[in-house]
């Protein structure tokens, strides 16, 4: 066949797809009678009522922060320059009483926070930061109970394994790196890595372990594709999308393992769309999820294991029925036409039940949204307590108790409901 | 990236259309330069032909789609599992919930000795 008929070919077949897919939207438009909103209010729901007191912030964790007062004459020794290089000196001089000499406070404060991950078993977390540490925190006590640094310093996501006994990691240097909390500290008092996942062409934006399965590792990468693997052997079992058909055709930003059936999986992508797969099966993708009009950063599965939530680079989170790719519900804030800067989901968790829907937003907000009426029931970044940055990553705990939210403002924060709970029992 | 794979695609494409009309006009003379090494040619198909099997996958799984929606339940159904799936399901952050309560859920209210000073959360107080 000649280059000019391989042409006409090739131009016929991008119609009849344009045309397919104009045919699909229609169809799938048809089938939408009502959305989550509509059902429920017609059936007498009305939004949860949250007061200003009811989600208190009962912990606030910063990590690497400290200080110290270095004698002014110290200071310009080289030793004592290279240690605290870096640090901000305060302007005031101080006196400090015990040696009556001059001195400086030196302060540093951690670095943004860029993810979370609660341990399965109840308290424990680990956050990682732009200063290329992981920290596993004791969240009850606020305590760090380790605190890691990693050979590359450009990091963007962290997990905790099923069993609480490992942590991974990854990020611009496109692997995943893995460390055993029961290692032995090395000479210089760091946890050695205890296996790195390498193969990824691009940066690693998300990695998940599967529920149960300790040796089971999801990430999604900058590369287009997300792998699982076998992180005993450090092998990639699966690869999901990429060269095989129906991939996503950009950077994937965020994975979220099925808890409910642990073969299958959601992820988000610069595509704008959310991909579902089953790692049984590795090529297609068993559904593509459409709607959103900008990058798809977060993705969860809703707490039935049926549905999925979404946030997005357009503002929106939305959610959608797994089995038939309905787009049940948009979550969205009206903005004055001419805001152009919206700001973006970040991340997205459900409560245990699923009728709270908790959005962070780039501009500091903690929307609580009522997933039956898609109201905002509470902004936790308009409480006391609250971040002054960027909400980066949020999760809750495996009993649902707590919701733990990272920031650019350096910190995390603990939210727990203290106002008066009222429990309905069953009547037999 | 498909834009820039496209427009790629059409150059040689382009290419091979131009080779082609100076040998039809240089008929019965003999060329006026040495003959034009076809790889352009080749890669153009090469790439053309990658691209339609990539359209043709998709072609397929669209019509797959469509077809299985014709026996799709409308959104309603969903809905109303959504509703259902939330009943019963007891829920430590709702003001009114299904019990039992579970009495860990006020673990982070209680009093909680930090071994780095003598921090104590209580519920209602200004934590930080």
């Amino acid at each position: 066949m000649s280059v000019a008929e391989l042409k006409e070919r090739h131009i016929a077949a991008k119609a009849t797809v344009n045309g397919l897919r104009e045919r699909l939207k229609q169809r799938r438009q048809a089938l939408l009678d009502t959305d989550v909103v509509g059902y429920a209010k017609s059936h007498g729901k009305t939004a949860i009522s949250l007061g200003s007191t009811d989600l208190v912030c009962c912990r606030t964790m910063q990590g690497h922060t400290g200080k110290v007062y270095v004698r002014i004459a110290e200071l310009e020794k080289p030793d004592v320059m290279r240690k605290y290089r870096g640090k901000d000196v305060s302007n005031d001089c101080l006196s400090h009483n015990a040696h009556k000499k001059k001195c400086v406070k030196l302060s540093w404060f951690a670095a943004k926070v860029y993810s979370l991950d609660w341990a399965p078993e109840r308290n424990r977390i680990v956050s990682a930061s732009q200063d290329g540490r992981l920290i596993v925190w004791n969240a009850l006590t606020s305590q760090k109970t380790h605190a890691i640094k990693l050979h590359c310093a450009w990091v963007m996501t962290c997990a905790f394994a099923p069993y609480s006994q490992s942590v991974a990691c990854g990020g611009l240097d496109s692997a995943c790196s893995i460390f055993n909390l029961n290692s032995q500290v090395d000479r210089d008092g760091n946890i050695p890595i205890s296996r790195i996942l390498t193969g990824h062409k691009g940066y690693v934006s998300s990695c998940q372990y599967v529920p149960d399965q300790e040796s089971r590792l999801i990430t999604s990468s900058g590369d287009q594709t997300c792998v699982l693997w076998d992180v005993s052997t450090g092998q990639r079992i699966s690869v999901f999308g990429g060269e095989f058909p129906s991939g996503h055709t950009a950077d994937v930003l965020s994975v979220s393992v099925n808890s409910s059936n642990s073969n299958m999986f959601v992820s988000g992508s610069c595509d704008a769309t959310a991909r579902l797969w089953d790692t049984r099966k590795a090529s297609p993708a068993v559904r593509t999820y459409h709607g959103h009009e900008g990058d798809v950063n977060a993705v969860k599965f809703f707490p039935d294991g049926q549905r999925l939530g979404t946030g997005s680079d357009d503002g929106t989170c939305r959610l959608f029925d797994m089995g038939t790719g309905h787009q049940l519900q948009v979550y969205s804030q009206q903005h004055d036409s001419n805001d152009n800067d919206v700001p973006i989901v970040t991340s997205i968790a459900f409560s245990i039940s699923g009728r709270l829907l908790f959005a962070g937003y780039s501009n500091g907000d903690c929307y609580v949204w009522d997933t039956l009426v898609a109201e905002v029931v509470l902004n936790l970044g308009t409480l006391q307590n609250s971040h002054e940055g960027r909400i980066s990553c949020l999760g809750l705990s495996s009993d649902g108790s707590a919701l733990c939210t990272g920031s650019w403002d350096k910190s995390l924060k603990i939210w727990a409901f203290g106002g008066h709970r009222r429990v309905i029992h069953s009547l037999h | 990236m498909t834009t820039r794979r496209m427009r790629r695609e059409e150059e040689v494409g382009a290419m091979g259309t131009t080779e082609g009309r100076s040998r039809e006009e240089g008929e019965g003379r003999p060329p006026s330069r040495l003959p034009i090494p076809r790889t352009g040619d080749f890669l153009g198909k090469h790439r053309l032909s990658a691209a339609i099997n990539r359209l043709d996958q998709e072609i397929h799984s669209l019509q797959e789609e469509l077809d299985k929606l014709d026996s799709t339940e409308p959104s309603s159904a969903a809905c109303k599992e959504v509703l259902v799936s939330m009943e019963g399901i007891p829920d430590a952050l709702l003001p009114v919930t299904r019990g039992p309560e579970i009495a860990a859920w006020n673990r982070w209210f209680e009093r909680v000795r930090s071994s780095h000073g003598h921090k104590w959360w209580q519920k209602g107080s200004d934590f930080s």
